[in-house]
């Protein structure tokens, strides 16, 4: 759950009380554009992203415009920009006018969790404005601080001074970072950053401006929701299968999936982080998804989550394979149950059969489970193999893979 | 003790691996009642030699129960400190609660306490680095969150969650191997694959895979260093954190001694394409913690390429990287060997694919992938010899107060649904037919409609007794449920049909026993013959002549399964199988067999069915008008006419309400009927009569009898109404047969002159200032409304087929008419709908018509029948409510909470 940009970046820095740029969205009027740049004489034009996009400005998709006429143009350029940004092609919607920072410092500033010191840390730097990467560990600060009692002014302070920053920039950024703790703090953010902070000249001191947002939410953690943000810019990133199985999130078992290939062949069930990691590696490309329903997950629950599964995926299904180790708690019999009631009830309907099904399985109620399993499958006369734990789950899953390169095989001969 | 200084700058109080889970440990579980706690302690409490001091469960004190006595369960922490010592807490209490948890343990026991183990997963971030600094603080280790906690294997202690499973000395069997897994269920799973190269293990820590990892690589290798039992360790490590980094450096640089061997698995190359957590939250790699990054830092560890198990021998003594985690216990021997270290004992099975069932359906597979089916370990193997011969489903128990697994009312459609049915699905089946679905959840071929047809009429007899009861109800102005209630319930707990229930009993055994998994599976029948014989070697022919009339029934069906076959077989060869008692079970199995095999339907449910028949039957017997009269019904009683048993139960019913031979057409309207009043959802006070009289554990006449109660004159009223309606608007017209449609008898100016004087009667009231009037019932529907013309499709489906049929039926023209009428004059705003009831109402009132006209039934005949052919259908679809409730629910669900109720003064 990410968000980019100053659409609703500026939104969480008022709400922290931390400056920002004067910013209009894409439906400002001329007038409006034309005052800007009467008071600012520039303005900086960037497309809108939903969720985690990053490496615009290196993709050339920020704009700076000196005219509202330019802006304008930019604007129609930019509004449905495209971006490859981690193997995806993601497509704008709006834009974002804001008011351009004249400075002779850029910020770069970052709060998020390290698995190093397992507390928060802070990342900050007055040689911002670039790849953080590309610096020298001299020119990066990194610190922690208590989790309790959170980010102080002296923090901020003993890094600045550890960098040798300018020594006029230092009072008005101790004034401002830790007020991002606040934000982080409570609203449910693993991480905030703000890259370019520029600073501003006001009544002859200078003030740091956000001029960029990047942040990342715990989707474990509820106070997100106190932010008020539009469900759909989280939204953008699930598919609407993944969005329907959401619905069915709850503390009781996961109810994790990823659509891995729309036009898959094997359809996966996993349990247990493990068997997803594993699974999802052998299969790869073969997989319609990547999921894990393992943590014992009630049966009411499992049979909607298979109902839903099968409902997208069982069609174009040649492989249909339970995975998992043996399980410490879930029952075996209860997830079984959930899942071939809910095949019971879509072969009904459907009357697809020409699937094979492959489990790989142990834990409480196994054997409970695989002849409730079985016997649903051969009044269907549905072809299956079902392994214990006493069996390498690798190889069950690619038992199932090679399965599916027969199937692949016989269509073609069909063909 | 520690033999090192701790290389760390943050708190670590375990100093060896022997320390983590021991029996001197003792610990308090919170939320030790809760779903997945209730479970899993009591084995814990057992397989560590009672260690489990106290539970906490907030405002719910008591006790919890295992084989090595009660453990006291307390309201909070505060009252089970004062009374118990313990050192570990375990949580599982959910994600909100965890961190109010932790500081309530530390407030409590700060002295005391050593360890926290946190079960509960999705817990957010920020409580993880909000519980890590509280225990840093308090100086107390903490494992989890999102854990199955930690085991010792020679300890024999698990404290937290399920480590092993429900069956722990499985898997945590003594050994040399120590296990840091991020993933719970491969915590066990290495367990279990160590097995086969012959290694146990020492200690096991499943570490969890949240952001925030609070005992980690770091700590664990500390702690292994220290453990003179373990001899190497295992790591299952999947991407995002900089754990393992951490750990490998302090090795490296010498601040953390660590000279065992390590052998690393590392997965989770693709979740690089991930931009979020699916499956564990913190397997979420950034830029320099993916899963490659990772292989590379124990690669360069060990300085060696990754384990090959065709080349065994290129491994490090500082250990290896595994691909895959079936490589890791070639890969430990492998090690250990290399450091001239042996195993802990023989091998144990192997890692290869053996499936314990399979079935390919005559693919043709190539030869690879054709792996034949080989017997489960044990105690597996004595499982799947067991579960082979039960034949049907168990229901998950719960709280059925407010749910239905039978019925429900669509959303979309508004038509009530009984097994998923929409029951204008079922209007075109008999009343037989209806019955074994509300019973078994399939419908059974036509051809055996006689069977069923022969078990209620025979089966459905009421005594004599019962009769005078109902005599005795009817003389005292009973309504028809109140006579019903009065004799049902003396049936007592139906003990005459044990003998059945045996049979039935016997018969699913042996079909288990058999392997049949398909009512028309090819089977060898001699083989199969003697074990018959021996299974039912007490059987003896009672030589009946309904034992052989049911035979002959029997052999002429044209449908038979596998298992109708074999018993047919059976009874011509072997007189024994001649048996009354016997035959009709194996009807009754034989009806739901298909449903047993798909597991729709419990093997109780298949037993207990020869009640629900008795009782449904006899509802209808006892249930008709004029009884001592009734030729008919009479003469199939008698039973001795042994053809007339076979004849149709809708016929049987039909003749009850009206003693006369039905036409096909008005059969076929009488079957519809019955279905349409089959269920109106599991909230209709009717079922809700069954259901709590279900959950207060009642046999089962006295469950229909609590059905019964919760029916009045209030149902099948907006019916009676809607006749009582249709009875003044057509009075002064001839009609014999209202078998017409609107060519033969116009209904418009009779349904003109009701509008216009619903109409005058409306403005009428309105003008006096009343606000509520009397509406015409049956018409319009909260649902079906708002449209110009608005239509009841319920109404729509059922009338098209019967017009399809040549039905016809003069009171529906009438109604249609009607509402056309209101809305041109003004009545009405647009065209109601004629909605659902006023099909129960035209189709009785023509089917009552003639024996109304002629006399030979009287008004309050009119309201009885149209009462009991309200109850004779409901009665069929209640059944399906109350088995159920009887599968799923618990003794006393009922109950209404105390927090719903309402106290008015």
């Amino acid at each position: 759950m990410q968000v980019t940009g100053m659409r609703y970046g500026k939104q969480m820095l008022d709400l922290a009380d931390f400056p920002t740029p004067k910013v209009l969205f894409e439906n400002a009027t001329l007038e409006e554009l034309d005052k800007m740049m009467k008071e600012q004489g520039k303005c900086v034009i960037k497309p809108i992203f939903y969720g985690g996009v990053g490496k615009k400005g290196k993709a050339g998709l920020v704009q700076i415009a000196n005219s509202a006429t330019d802006a304008f143009s930019a604007k129609r350029k930019l509004y449905f920009a495209q971006h490859f940004f981690h193997n995806r092609l993601i497509q704008a919607n709006g834009v974002t006018f804001e008011e351009f920072i004249p400075s002779s410092y850029e910020i770069y500033f970052n709060l998020s969790v390290s698995t190093f010191s397992r507390k928060v840390n802070f990342t900050l730097t007055h040689h911002g404005g670039i790849d953080i990467e590309e610096l020298g560990p001299d020119k990066l600060y990194e610190g922690t601080f208590d989790s309790i009692t959170g980010l102080k002014t002296y923090h901020i302070v003993d890094a600045l001074s550890h960098l040798n920053a300018p020594s006029e920039i230092i009072s008005p950024l101790a004034q401002q970072l830790p007020k991002l703790w606040n934000l982080y703090n409570d609203f449910g953010f693993t991480m905030i950053e703000i890259n370019p902070i520029r600073m501003k000249m006001i009544n002859g001191r200078l003030v740091p401006i956000a001029c960029d947002f990047k942040a990342q939410f715990d989707r474990d953690n509820k106070q997100y929701k106190r932010l008020n943000l539009p469900e759909e810019i989280f939204a953008t990133e699930l598919s609407q299968f993944e969005e329907e199985i959401n619905q069915l999130r709850t503390h009781q078992g996961q109810s994790d999936v990823v659509v891995v290939n729309p036009f898959g062949t094997v359809t996966p069930f996993m349990f247990g982080g493990g068997a997803n990691s594993a699974a999802t590696e052998i299969l790869s490309e073969k997989a319609t998804i990547s999921s894990d329903f393992g943590g014992n997950p009630p049966y009411e629950k499992m049979y909607e989550i298979s109902k839903i599964v099968f409902k997208y995926w069982l069609k174009q299904t040649n492989v249909l394979l339970i995975i998992g180790g043996k399980a410490n708690n879930t029952d075996i019999y209860v997830t079984f149950k959930g899942m071939f009631d809910a095949l019971r009830d879509i072969i009904s309907q459907s009357g697809k059969q020409d699937f094979y099904v492959v489990v790989g399985r142990g834990g409480p109620n196994l054997i409970k489970g695989m002849s409730y399993a079985r016997d649903i499958l051969d009044n269907f006369s549905i072809p299956y193999k079902f392994y214990g734990y006493d069996s390498s789950m690798v190889e069950v899953v690619q038992y199932a893979s090679e399965l599916d390169d027969w199937f692949i095989s016989q269509k073609g001969e069909l063909k | 003790m520690s033999k090192f200084n701790k290389p760390f700058n943050y708190f670590v109080g375990i100093n060896s691996l022997e320390e983590i889970a021991t029996r001197e440990s003792k610990v308090l579980v919170m939320n030790i009642l809760g779903n997945e706690s209730k479970n899993v302690t009591p084995i814990s409490h057992i397989f560590s030699g009672g260690n489990i001091v106290a539970g906490v469960q907030y405002g719910r004190p008591g006790k919890i129960k295992t084989d090595l006595g009660e453990i006291p369960v307390y309201s909070r922490v505060a009252e089970a400190s004062k009374q118990h010592f313990f050192d570990t807490g375990v949580i599982y209490l959910p994600p909100e609660a965890v961190f109010h948890a932790v500081t309530e343990l530390c407030h409590y026991n700060a002295i005391n306490l050593k360890k926290i183990v946190i079960v509960t997963e999705k817990l957010s971030v920020k409580d993880q680095r909000l519980i890590r600094a509280v225990a840093q603080a308090n100086q107390i280790d903490v494992f989890g969150a999102n854990c199955l906690g930690v085991a010792d294997s020679w300890n024999r202690v698990r404290i937290g969650g399920a480590l092993g499973g429900d069956k722990p000395d499985e898997t945590l069997i003594k050994g040399s191997i120590a296990i840091h897994s991020n993933s719970g269920n491969f915590s066990t799973t290495i367990a279990e694959y160590l097995k086969t190269t012959g290694f146990g293990t020492s200690t096991i820590i499943s570490s969890g895979k949240d952001v925030i990892i609070q005992f980690a690589v770091p700590e664990f290798l500390y702690a292994a260093q220290n453990d003179v039992r373990t001899k190497a360790v295992v790591l299952y490590i999947e991407p995002g954190g900089y754990y393992e980094k951490q750990a490998l450096d302090l090795i490296q640089t010498g601040k953390l001694k660590f000279d065992k061997p390590i052998i690393a698995c590392i997965t989770g190359r693709w979740k690089s394409n991930l931009t979020r957590a699916c499956g564990h939250a913190g397997a979420l790699a950034g830029s320099g913690d993916d899963a490659i990054t990772k292989e590379k830092w124990f690669d360069d560890y060990f300085e060696t390429k990754p384990f090959s198990p065709e080349n065994p021998e290129d491994v490090s003594t500082k250990g290896i990287r595994v691909v895959s985690i079936q490589h890791i216990p070639q890969a430990v021997k492998a090690v250990l060997a290399k450091c001239d270290k042996n195993t802990d004992f023989e091998p144990i099975g192997n890692l290869g694919l053996k499936p314990w069932f399979g079935n390919d359906f005559e693919k043709n597979l190539p030869l690879k992938l054709r792996i034949p089916t080989t017997q489960a370990i044990f105690p597996y193997n004595d499982e799947i010899t067991k579960v082979n011969k039960e034949l049907g489903t168990t229901f998950i128990k719960q709280n059925m107060r407010n749910k239905s697994g039978a019925s429900k009312i669509n959303d979309d459609t508004q038509v009530a649904e009984l097994h998923r049915k929409p029951i204008v699905d079922l209007i075109e089946k008999s009343y037989e037919i209806n019955i074994v679905f509300t019973l078994f959840k399939i419908f059974p071929q036509k051809e055996k409609e006689k069977f069923v047809s022969f078990i209620l009429n025979y089966f459905g007899k009421p005594s004599n007794f019962e009769f005078e009861i109902i005599k005795k109800a009817y003389e005292n102005k009973a309504t028809p449920n109140q006579s019903l209630i009065s004799a049902l319930p003396i049936s007592g707990n139906l003990s005459q049909n044990s003998k059945i229930k045996q049979n039935v009993s016997d018969l699913i055994e042996f079909i288990g026993e058999l392997g049949i998994r398909n009512v028309n599976q090819e089977i060898d029948f001699e083989k199969a013959k003697s074990a018959a014989k021996e299974k039912f070697i007490q059987l003896t022919s009672d030589e009946n002549p309904l034992t052989t009339f049911l035979f002959k029934m029997q052999k002429s069906c044209n449908f038979k399964s596998t298992f109708c076959s074999l018993l047919v077989n059976l009874a011509e060869e072997n007189q024994n199988f001649m048996n009354f008692d016997f035959l009709t079970a194996s009807i009754i199995v034989d009806l739901a067999l298909e449903s047993l095999i798909l597991k729709r339907i419990s093997r109780k449910n298949v037993i207990d069915s020869i009640d629900y028949f008795s009782l449904i039957a006899k509802t209808v017997f006892l249930s008709t008008i004029n009884y001592q009269s009734n030729k008919k019904i009479n003469e199939i009683l008698q039973q001795t006419d042994l053809d007339l048993l076979t004849t149709s139960f809708t016929k049987v019913a039909y003749y009850s309400l009206f003693d006369e031979e039905p036409t096909s057409e008005s059969l076929i309207e009488f079957s519809a009927l019955l279905a349409l009043t089959l269920t109106n959802g599991a909230g209709t006070i009717s079922a809700k009569g069954a259901k709590e009289s279900v959950s207060a554990r009642n046999n089962l006449a006295t469950i229909y009898a609590g059905y019964l109660s919760n029916t009045g004159l209030a149902h099948g009223g907006s019916g009676y109404e809607a006749i009582e309606y249709l009875l003044k608007s057509f009075e002064g017209t001839e009609i014999e047969n209202p078998e017409l449609n609107e060519n033969e008898f116009s209904t418009l100016e009779i349904a003109k002159k009701s509008a216009k004087k619903f109409l005058s009667y409306k403005n009428a009231v309105k003008f006096s200032g009343e606000m509520s009037y009397e509406r015409i019932p049956c018409i319009n529907h909260p649902v079906f409304k708002g449209k110009k013309v608005n239509i009841d499709p319920r109404e729509d489906y059922i009338r098209k087929y019967l017009e399809a049929r040549n039905i016809k039926n003069v009171f529906w023209n009438f109604y249609h008419n009607l509402v056309e009428q209101l809305f041109n004059i003004g009545a009405t705003k647009n065209t109601y709908c004629v909605n659902i009831d006023a099909v129960i109402a035209v189709i009785s009132l023509k089917l009552m018509w003639k024996s109304f006209s002629n006399g030979k039934l009287t008004t309050e005949n009119l309201q009885d029948i149209g009462f009991l052919i309200f109850l004779f259908g409901r009665t069929v679809g209640v059944s399906a409510e109350i088995i159920d409730h009887i599968e799923r629910g618990t003794d006393m669900d009922c109950r209404t909470p105390q927090e719903e109720l309402q106290f008015l003064s």
